[in-house]
């Protein structure tokens, strides 16, 4: 491509189509968990508009790896599955290999400010809680541990005591009332629920799991 | 007594031919104290809106969508409210707290309250508002709700339900009275439907130029500037039709749904007409297709269901109108005898139709508008090539603009770059230089 103008960054435009900016790609490359320092260095030596672009080989490489770990960040705020207790304290369990923990624990705090979040990583074994200052700090500590260590100085608020139904009953019942049999579109679904992702620990026990192809037998077919 | 997850099911499966799935909206995040200054806030909105779960249908999931009660005064042919014999409702208290249940646990997003119409549109209103009251104010919930406008509801209810909701829906049904006459013949279309579009629109406006001035007094030096400029836009032109106006009440707008195949003879030409209208008249934010299924007990069970690629299709022109701003007259042109869209997808057949008479274009001078012309490109690749063109950038090589997110395989027939095109067939067949193969014919 030709330049004729001094360089300016040409893919300014709004939304999805701006890519990441220098600042975002540094900030947010140390999070891969392959990261390696000297990515950062080259980074500093592509045009902004070719790394936008996808422009080079290696600025596709480390746009790709920003991807991946906002993905990771994604997947756990749509399929991680909480609860809370009477003191305040929501917790659940994620599967995160990148360093996006703190993502994902802000996600929770937005929504629930007066609560405590505990989120134990299978990955590194350790539980990342945000306090309602959203301060943030990681433990080496199971779960069921901290969620008792942080529940014992709280004062009780029920919220949900009086519901006789278990989460998996409730959600279950809403899950199944919504799907139209007459539309089904497994290859649809399973697109937009890839397989990886009933790996996560909020999927792995999930109803959705039940409608996937893979988890169905001969019977479910024929009928 | 049923239970509420009885109530769940039922309710819930009665609602599931409602089709906005949507949670997407920038309230909480431009406005966050539009309910009010607290800190006890739960919940949040996100402007991309977010999918928690999916059905084997291949829908997101992510909204605590049931009806508030199944008891309806109407009969509309199509609705399982002819069929379902258990009838049922919640009571606001317990719709609100079941909710809150399922915000905890991460499985939804926000709520879509709609319900069958018991007694009258405004008492059944009147109960939903409570639940939305209850969620809004006892349990601080400041995330995504979308109301459902019944069918007759008086002015203040909607004025109320506007102000506390992100999103507000009136069922279209069908394109024109006519048609709506013959499957839900107790519905008037120009009072129950059009008129509360109308107000819709009318009081989104008002309420927003009053909200935008109060917040004002509170708000920092630079959001400022933003809320002026959108007061004065409002002042001049109202909303701006297609655009995501980022307004605090209502930031969601107004959408509206079509039931397809359940009217005999109704066209795509018409509901393209009608979605048209729509946009232009009542900012309406976008328009959603649900193909009729034909329910067991209903008056309409004997009717033969459309094919879902109608449905498709119809998504495919109404994206046209609304992000790539064609006119309704291109989609005109490409429409069958009998007023239906063509098989196949429809930017392709009207890019066919168009460049029998033009030539292929050059990105590196094409407008904005011509390369939306091109099926491969939408309107991300389109805004990149214009901002390269800006730039004094040129496309030398075709593979150039797939790294701008152009899909060559689709454009390339219809593009040319150098002044060279892509050789098909035809332009082959044309071609008087080609005169070994014309020798060859002969
Ligand atoms: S108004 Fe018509 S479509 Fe709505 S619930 Fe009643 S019968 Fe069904």
């Amino acid at each position: 491509m030709n330049c004729n103008n001094n360089y300016k960054d040409p893919m300014e435009v709004l939304g999805r189509s701006k890519g990441h900016s220098y600042e975002e790609l540094i900030e947010n490359l140390p999070r891969h968990y392959e990261f390696n320092p000297t990515l950062l260095q080259q980074i500093k030596n592509i045009p902004e508009a070719i790394l936008r672009n996808h422009g080079s080989s290696i600025a596709k490489k480390i746009n790709r790896m920003v991807k991946e770990v906002f993905k990771e960040a994604y997947r756990a705020e749509q399929f991680t599955r909480t609860e809370i207790n009477n003191k305040s304290v929501l917790y659940g369990v994620v599967l995160l290999k990148h360093k996006v923990i703190d993502i994902v624990l802000k996600y929770f705090h937005k929504r629930w400010p007066n609560c405590v979040i505990c989120l134990y990583n299978e990955y590194n074994q350790k539980t990342g809680i945000i306090n309602e200052e959203g301060i943030i700090q990681e433990v080496k500590e199971p779960l069921q541990k901290v969620i008792d260590r942080l529940s014992k100085n709280r004062s009780i608020s029920p919220y949900f005591e009086d519901i006789e139904f278990s989460n998996e009953e409730i959600f279950e019942a809403l899950y199944q009332s919504q799907n139209i049999t007459e539309r089904e579109n497994l290859r649809f679904f399973n697109s937009m629920i890839p397989k990886n992702c009933y790996k996560l620990p909020g999927m792995r026990k999930g109803v959705e799991k039940k409608y996937n192809n893979k988890n169905r037998k001969l019977d479910d077919f024929i009928k | 007594m049923p239970s509420t997850l009885e109530k769940i099911r039922i309710l819930g499966s009665n609602s599931k031919y409602d089709i906005c799935a949507s949670t997407a909206s920038s309230r909480t995040n431009k406005y966050p104290e539009l309910f009010g200054k607290s800190k006890n806030w739960i919940g949040a909105t996100t402007s991309a809106g977010i999918c928690h779960s999916y059905t084997p249908d291949g829908r997101c999931m992510s909204l605590f969508k049931t009806l508030f009660t199944n008891k309806c005064i109407y009969s509309c042919k199509y609705c399982f409210s002819q069929s379902c014999k258990q009838k049922l409702s919640f009571t606001p208290e317990e719709y609100a707290r079941i909710f809150m249940k399922l915000y905890s646990m991460n499985v939804v997003e926000g709520v879509f309250i709609t319900s069958g119409v018991c007694g009258s549109a405004d008492d059944t209103t009147e109960e939903m508002l409570e639940a939305v009251r209850l969620l809004r104010f006892k349990y601080k919930f400041q995330g995504y709700i979308h109301f459902k406008c019944l069918p007759g509801l008086s002015q203040h209810l909607l004025k109320e339900a506007i102000s506390l909701s992100d999103r507000i829906s009136v069922n279209s049904e069908a394109s024109t009275a006519s048609f709506l006459s013959e499957i839900a013949e107790q519905k008037d279309f120009k009072n129950d439907i059009i008129t509360r579009q109308r107000w819709l629109k009318q009081i989104r406006i008002k309420h927003n130029e009053d909200v935008l001035k109060e917040l004002k007094d509170k708000k920092k030096e630079y959001e400022l500037k933003y809320q002026e400029k959108m007061i004065k836009e409002y002042n001049q032109n109202g909303y701006k039709k297609f655009r995501w106006d980022g307004a605090p009440i209502l930031n969601g707008g107004q959408t509206t749904q079509f039931v397809i195949g359940a009217a005999e003879g109704e066209t795509d030409l018409d509901l393209l007409n009608r979605i048209d209208w729509q946009y232009k008249a009542v900012d309406m934010r976008r328009a959603y297709f649900s193909a009729f299924i034909p329910l067991e007990g209903t008056p309409l069970a004997k009717r033969n269901a459309p094919p879902l690629e109608r449905e498709h299709r119809l998504y495919q022109s109404d994206w046209l109108l609304r992000i790539y701003h064609y006119k309704l007259k291109d989609l005109k042109d490409i429409l069958t005898e009998e007023g239906n869209l063509p098989h196949g997808d429809p930017k392709i057949h009207f890019a066919r139709q168009y460049f029998k008479n033009h030539s292929p274009i050059d990105p590196n001078e094409a407008s904005y508008q011509e390369l939306l012309r091109v099926p491969g490109i939408g309107p991300i690749s389109a805004k990149r090539i214009i901002n390269l063109q800006k730039q004094n950038y040129r496309f030398q090589r075709r593979i150039q603009l797939k790294s701008v997110g152009v899909v060559l395989k689709r454009a390339d027939p219809f593009l040319k770059i150098d002044g060279q095109n892509q050789m098909t067939l035809q332009n082959f067949l044309n071609d008087d230089k080609n005169i070994l193969f014309q020798e060859g014919i002969q």
